[in-house]
């Protein structure tokens, strides 16, 4: 028995050392790397159009456009659209996640259910979305309605193929091992499928939300009152340049806030997903 | 219950496969015959593709025999249970579970009060030596250790029978002896009946009280020998005796093994 304590004891040292040295050094560093190029990025946007490499008329120095953006600010109009934006984009992920995963895990689980299904499905999300956002106006008008019914359509699609995915390709062995200690199917799905199918949900989920601020800002730009997408639309139409780029920047950094939270959770979700 | 009844009576099981060529069904097993008694230790060899893994599948009730019945204490089996535990290759753990979950599953399924399922657990993963690793997660573990807890697992909801389906195969040497030492060791004092699946000679005649055989396909059973040493205890593999049953085993199995070759190359070729 002496042999049997401290065996495993042995085993595990490298096994831990693999799993927690994450090494914070190189973290550091890919972290500096990468704000290097941004950084890079933005000082090239302040000294081309100044040095005249652009036109600075269409493309104005980054100060200029940071400063309009502060105006913008102040003057409440940014949170305006921003708000207008974000509620539109938020509602149809919201709904997109509670329409689709559990219809994902339908049908992911009942395989006549993808038998009829996967045809449709296949031709669906084929259609690009923006293809589709005529049809969206022609039933829905141009209010909220259609936009966020449109978000919703675009949302689901990720989020419906992931989950599918991921309850079809759950480890056979793993429902074997539960099934050979008497699980019913129902019980089967709550504690083997739905658990095993979580990362690949979650991976679903973050790249919806990229797209739920990705095709809003189109549907803005089509036609809208309100919302970052009309704000750019409407600041470049009235050659407003300086505000169309704050509202870019705008855009930019909430979609990137975002997915930094999206890409977060999905971490926390599947921290057993690493071997 | 007499001393006569088997705790697994298997009687003229078959089973056959339909496959996508609907004229060539597939078929695994033929008439196999097996008596396991209680709280025996019974290792089943066979060449690969003999039906071994089936036949513990129709042990386990996880698939249902085409002819023949198997009989648990006498009455026959319907499907899978928490009479009997199964013990995979591929150790089987939840990914998502730390050790002292999955060790805790069987209970769940058992519907055993959340306080009395991970004092139980607690237990049985140190009855397998791991203690002090409760909140590891699989991969965190190396694949003996994972396959102890696939082990502490299956002891955890205390099946009668446990069925093991070549659960050492995967590991290292000194891995799989240390753990056949313990399992030895866990089987004597816990009095389960085991049906043990291997594919070597050597662990065959080290673990079973008696050693079945089995044919090639379709598998039957083609003969069975009692392994008898006057104790268990020291370095059994140096025993003249264990040479003689190894060298038994390894005729008898000889054929077996040119035959299922030769069904192979049929099949591929």
């Amino acid at each position: 028995m002496a042999d049997t304590l401290t065996s495993p004891a042995a085993v595990s040292a490298p096994a831990l050392e693999r799993s927690r040295g994450g090494g914070i050094a190189a973290r550091l560093g890919a972290f500096g790397k990468r704000s290097l190029a941004v950084a890079l990025l933005l000082a090239l946007w302040e000294i081309l159009p100044r040095a005249g490499v652009v036109d600075r008329v269409f493309l104005p120095p980054l100060s200029e456009d940071l400063a309009a953006w502060a105006d913008l600010l102040r003057s409440g109009e940014l949170l305006e659209h921003t708000e207008a934006s974000v509620a539109r984009s938020l509602t149809g992920f919201g709904l997109a996640i509670v329409v689709a995963i559990p219809l994902g895990l339908l049908i992911g689980w009942y395989k006549p259910v993808a038998e009829f299904l996967s045809p449709v499905l296949e031709l669906f999300r084929n259609t690009s979305a923006v293809a589709l956002l005529p049809v969206f106006t022609l039933i829905l008008g141009i209010g909220e309605t259609s936009k966020i019914a449109f978000v919703l359509y675009a949302c689901a699609w990720p989020i419906l193929l992931n989950t599918i995915s991921g309850v079809k390709t759950v480890d056979p062995l793993l429902v074997k091992s539960a099934r050979s200690m008497g699980l019913p199917p129902a019980r089967l799905f709550q504690k083997v499928l739905l658990p095993a199918a979580v990362p690949a949900i979650f991976t679903g989920v973050r790249l919806a939300g990229a797209y739920s601020i990705l095709v809003l800002l189109f549907a803005e730009i089509v036609g809208a009152k309100a919302g970052l997408g009309y704000l750019i639309n409407a600041a470049q139409s009235s050659f407003r340049i300086q505000d169309m780029y704050a509202g870019i920047i705008t855009i930019s950094v909430i979609g990137l806030l975002f997915n930094q939270l999206l890409v977060h959770l999905e971490r926390r979700f599947s921290t057993w997903r690493t071997t | 219950m007499t001393a006569t009844t088997a705790k697994i009576a298997v009687r003229g099981v078959g089973k056959v496969f339909r496959t996508r060529d609907a004229d060539r069904p597939f078929t695994a097993l033929d008439g196999v015959d097996l008596d396991v008694r209680e709280g025996e230790f019974l290792t089943l060899v066979g060449p690969s593709g003999c039906g071994k893994s089936t036949l513990l599948d129709l042990i386990g009730g996880l698939a249902a025999p085409t002819s023949g019945e198997i009989l648990l204490d006498g009455e026959p089996v319907t499907g899978p249970g928490l009479d009997r535990g199964v013990v995979f290759q591929q150790y089987a753990l939840f990914p998502w579970r730390t050790a002292l979950a999955n060790v805790a599953f069987g209970l769940e399924a058992k519907s055993v009060p959340r306080r009395e399922r991970e004092e139980r657990a607690r237990h049985h993963l140190g009855l397998v030596g791991l203690r002090g690793f409760e909140d590891r997660y699989p991969h965190e573990l190396s694949g003996g250790m994972r396959q102890r807890v696939a082990i502490a697992r299956s002891l955890a909801f205390d099946p009668d029978v446990l069925l093991m389906d070549e659960p050492f195969a995967a590991l290292d040497a000194q891995t799989r002896e240390s753990l056949q030492e313990e399992l030895l060791g866990i089987w004597e004092r816990t009095g389960k009946t085991i049906v043990f699946i291997t594919h070597g000679i050597d662990e065959a005649v080290y673990l079973g009280q008696r050693v079945a055989v089995m044919t090639s396909r379709p598998g039957r059973i083609k003969q069975v020998i009692d392994v008898e040493f006057d104790s268990r205890t020291g370095d059994l593999r140096a025993d003249p005796r264990f040479g003689e049953y190894r060298h038994r085993l390894w005729t008898l199995l000889r054929d077996e093994v040119a035959a299922a070759r030769e069904q192979e190359v049929a099949r591929v070729g």
